[in-house]
C-alpha cells in the first residue's frame, strides 16, 4: 500500500495512508526503503474486530483525523537512518561469544548462533562464483539494499553453508529478486515461508537429501541453504520480527530445509523430473523457490491402484487447502506442491501420468461458493464477489455460471498448477503437500551457474 | 560471559549491504481543501467499504467544498491486477485533477 503513496508523492501530490496502529511501525521500515516520508493516519487496532459503531468512532476520533493532517499540515519529514559500516569492512572484532552477541543485538541472525563471517570465510565462498562481489542482482525491499554477491556471500557464511553451495545460494536469490516472485511480500500477515526445491546433478554432487527425512533439518546442504534464505530476507530485506520491525507474519513458521528431488525413481517410474516439468531439461541444474503458507498432515494411502492414492489426496488436500483458497481466487494463482513419496508415486506412475493426476485433483477438490465467500469475508475482504472476479477476467466463467451460493467450484483454479515431485522415504507409503500463497511467492526457478573451475574447486573441498 | 586471554578473535564483516534508496521530499501539502480533489485509492481489504464513507463525511463536515473521486474509478491497485492497475494511476489522477489523495488500507 506505501508503494503506491510513494509514487503519488514523487508525482508532487500529497497523500495521506491508512493504516492500522499495529503495521506502524512497519510502515515505518517501508516507508524509508522508499525513500519518501509518508503521512499516515492511524485505525488504532483492526477494523476486522470491531462493531460498526466501535468503527465510526475509531474512524472520526484517530483515522480521519490523522488523514486531515497528513493531507493539510506539515509535510512529513524524513527520519536519519543509522549510519552503517560499508560491505566489505570490517563490523566487529572480538571473540566468538562476543561476536554471536555483537550480532544479537544488531539483530543480524535468526536466533541461532552464526558462523562469523570473516573475510577468508566469505572469500572462500566467493571463489565458487564467476560473478564480481559487488554486482548487484536487484534493489530489494523493504530497506531499500542492494541484494549482491558478496551479501549472499556473507550471508551464506553465517547461516551454515558450505564455499561449493555458492551457486545455489545466488540463484536462489536471483529467483527471488525476480518481480514475479514478489519479494516484498515476504513479511506478509500469512507468515508464508519460502521453499527452495533443487533439480539435476548438483543433488548429489552437495549431497542433498532427497530420501527420508527429506525435510527434517539434519543433512548440511538441504539445512543451511533452507536458513540462509531467512537469514537473507532478515539482514538485506529487513524482515525481522520484533524487536525488529519488518517481518508481520501474525504467527508464521520457521524456516524450510531445501528440498530435493529423488530423480532416479522419478524417471525410473516414469514421470518426468520437477526440473523437466520446470522446462529444463534433466538433470540440469536448477533452483525453483516457491512459496508455502499451508502444508498438509501426513498423507497416508494403501492400495495397488492409483486411484486409491490420488482419492486419499483429494481427502487430504481439500480439507487442509479449502480455507485459503479464496486467495487464489482474489488473484487467479495458486500452486500446490506434492511430495509423492517414491513407492506411493510407483504405484500411481504405473497407471497414470502426471497430467492425469492434476486432472483427477483439479476435478474433485472443491469448495461451495457460500464457504469460498465466508472465508474471504473472515480473513479481511467483506466485498468478496465471485462475479466481480469473473467480471474481471480473474476467475474463469465457470465461477460465476449460477448464483446457487450452494454450487461447487474448483478450489485448485487450473490443473496445470499443481505440482509434483518424488522425494520421502521408499519404505512408507507417505506423501505431503505444500500450498503457496497465491500470487505472493509462485513458483520462480533459475539455472544453477557453476564456475568455470567448478570441478577443481569442488575436488579441493573433497 | 568470559573469555580466556588466548582465545581466538574474529574479524567480520556486516551481513547488511548498502542501501540504494533514492530520497524525495513529500509533496507540498494542501492547507486549504474547499474547492480541492481528493482522489482514493484503495486495495479492496480491511472494511474500506465502510472506512472510506466516514472519512469522507468526516472531511466534507470541514471542509465543504471539496470533491472526491472515490476507488472505484482507480480499481485494486494490490493484488491480480497490480502492475497495470498502478500504471494507470498518474494518468488517472492528472485526468481527475488529483491535490490530494487518501491511500488504503494496510491493516
Amino acid at each position: 500500500m506505501l508503494r503506491a503513496a510513494a509514487m503519488v508523492e514523487r508525482l508532487g501530490i500529497p497523500t495521506a495512508s491508512i493504516i492500522g496502529s499495529a503495521f506502524l511501525k512497519q510502515g515505518e521500515v517501508v516507508s524509508k526503503g522508499l525513500g519518501v516520508p509518508l503521512a499516515m493516519g492511524v485505525y488504532p487496532g483492526s477494523p476486522m474486530l470491531d462493531g460498526d459503531e466501535v468503527l465510526r468512532a475509531k474512524v472520526e476520533e484517530s483515522l480521519a483525523p490523522g488523514l486531515l493532517r497528513g493531507l493539510t499540515g506539515a509535510a512529513p519529514e524524513e527520519v536519519p537512518s543509522e549510519a552503517e559500516v560499508a560491505p566489505g569492512v570490517i563490523a566487529f572484532s572480538g571473540t566468538l561469544d562476543e561476536v554471536e552477541e555483537h550480532f544479537h543485538r544488531k539483530l543480524w541472525t535468526d536466533g541461532l548462533p552464526i558462523v562469523p563471517p570473516t573475510r577468508e570465510r566469505v572469500d572462500a565462498f566467493l571463489a565458487f562464483t564467476d560473478r564480481a562481489p559487488d554486482e548487484v542482482l536487484a534493489v530489494v525491499p523493504q530497506e531499500g539494499r542492494e541484494a549482491t554477491i558478496h551479501s549472499i556471500a556473507v550471508n551464506g557464511v553465517m547461516a551454515g553453508c558450505r564455499p561449493e553451495y555458492m551457486p545455489i545460494l545466488v540463484a536462489v536469490i536471483e529467483a527471488m529478486v525476480d518481480p514475479q516472485f514478489r519479494i516484498q511480500d515476504c513479511g506478509s500477515t500469512p507468515g508464508w515461508e519460502p521453499v527452495v526445491i533443487v533439480s539435476g546433478d548438483i543433488i548429489k554432487a552437495l549431497d542433498f537429501n532427497s530420501g527420508q527425512g527429506v525435510m527434517r533439518v539434519g543433512r548440511q546442504a538441504n539445512t543451511s541453504v533452507g536458513r540462509f534464505v531467512r537469514m537473507y530476507l532478515r539482514n538485506i530485506c529487513g524482515y525481522r520480527i520484533p524487536p525488529g520491525a519488518g517481518d508481520k507474519g501474525s504467527i508464521g513458521q520457521s524456516f524450510m530445509v531445501a528440498m530435493a528431488e529423488d530423480e532416479g525413481t522419478a524417471s525410473e517410474i516414469g514421470w518426468t523430473t520437477y526440473g523437466q516439468d520446470r522446462g529444463f531439461a534433466l538433470g540440469e541444474n536448477v533452483v525453483t523457490v516457491h512459496s508455502v503458507v499451508v502444508i498438509t498432515s501426513p498423507m497416508y494411502s494403501a492400495g495397488d491402484r492409483a486411484v486409491e492414492h490420488v482419492q486419499q489426496w483429494v481427502d487430504i488436500m481439500g480439507q487442509s487447502f479449502t480455507y485459503w483458497a479464496h486467495t487464489g481466487f482474489k488473484t487467479g494463482v495458486w500452486n500446490p506442491l506434492i511430495i509423492a513419496g517414491p513407492t506411493v508415486a510407483k504405484i500411481i506412475a504405473s497407471e497414470w501420468s502426471k497430467d492425469e493426476v492434476r486432472k483427477y485433483l483439479y476435478d474433485r477438490i472443491l469448495v461451495t461458493a457460500e464457504r469460498a465467500t465466508h472465508y474471504a469475508r473472515m480473513t479481511s475482504t467483506p466485498t468478496f464477489s465471485l462475479e466481480r472476479l469473473v467480471k474481471d477476467g480473474i476467475l474463469p466463467a465457470s465461477y460465476a455460471e449460477s448464483d446457487d451460493p450452494q454450487r461447487l467450484l474448483n478450489v485448485i483454479i487450473d490443473p496445470s498448477m499443481i505440482e509434483i515431485l518424488v522425494a520421502g522415504d521408499p519404505g512408507r507409503n507417505q506423501s505431503r503437500a505444500y500450498m503457496g500463497n497465491h500470487i505472493q511467492g509462485p513458483p520462480t526457478s533459475r539455472r544453477v551457474a557453476l564456475p568455470s573451475r567448478w570441478k577443481e574447486l569442488l575436488a579441493k573441498r573433497k | 560471559m568470559t573469555s580466556s586471554p588466548d582465545e581466538p578473535r574474529y574479524d567480520v564483516l556486516s551481513p547488511l549491504s548498502r542501501k540504494a534508496v533514492k530520497t524525495t521530499a513529500a509533496a507540498p501539502r494542501v492547507p486549504d481543501l474547499n474547492g480541492k480533489t481528493i482522489c482514493e485509492l484503495w486495495d479492496v481489504i480491511f472494511r474500506g467499504e465502510t472506512i472510506y464513507p466516514l472519512v469522507r463525511e468526516y472531511i466534507r463536515k470541514r471542509f465543504p467544498d471539496v470533491r472526491f473521486v472515490t476507488y472505484e474509478e482507480f480499481g485494486n491497485f494490490h493484488g491480480a491486477r497490480e502492475a497495470q492497475v498502478s500504471a494507470e494511476i498518474p494518468a488517472k489522477l492528472r485526468a481527475h485533477g488529483a491535490d490530494a489523495v487518501i491511500v488504503g488500507i494496510g491493516a
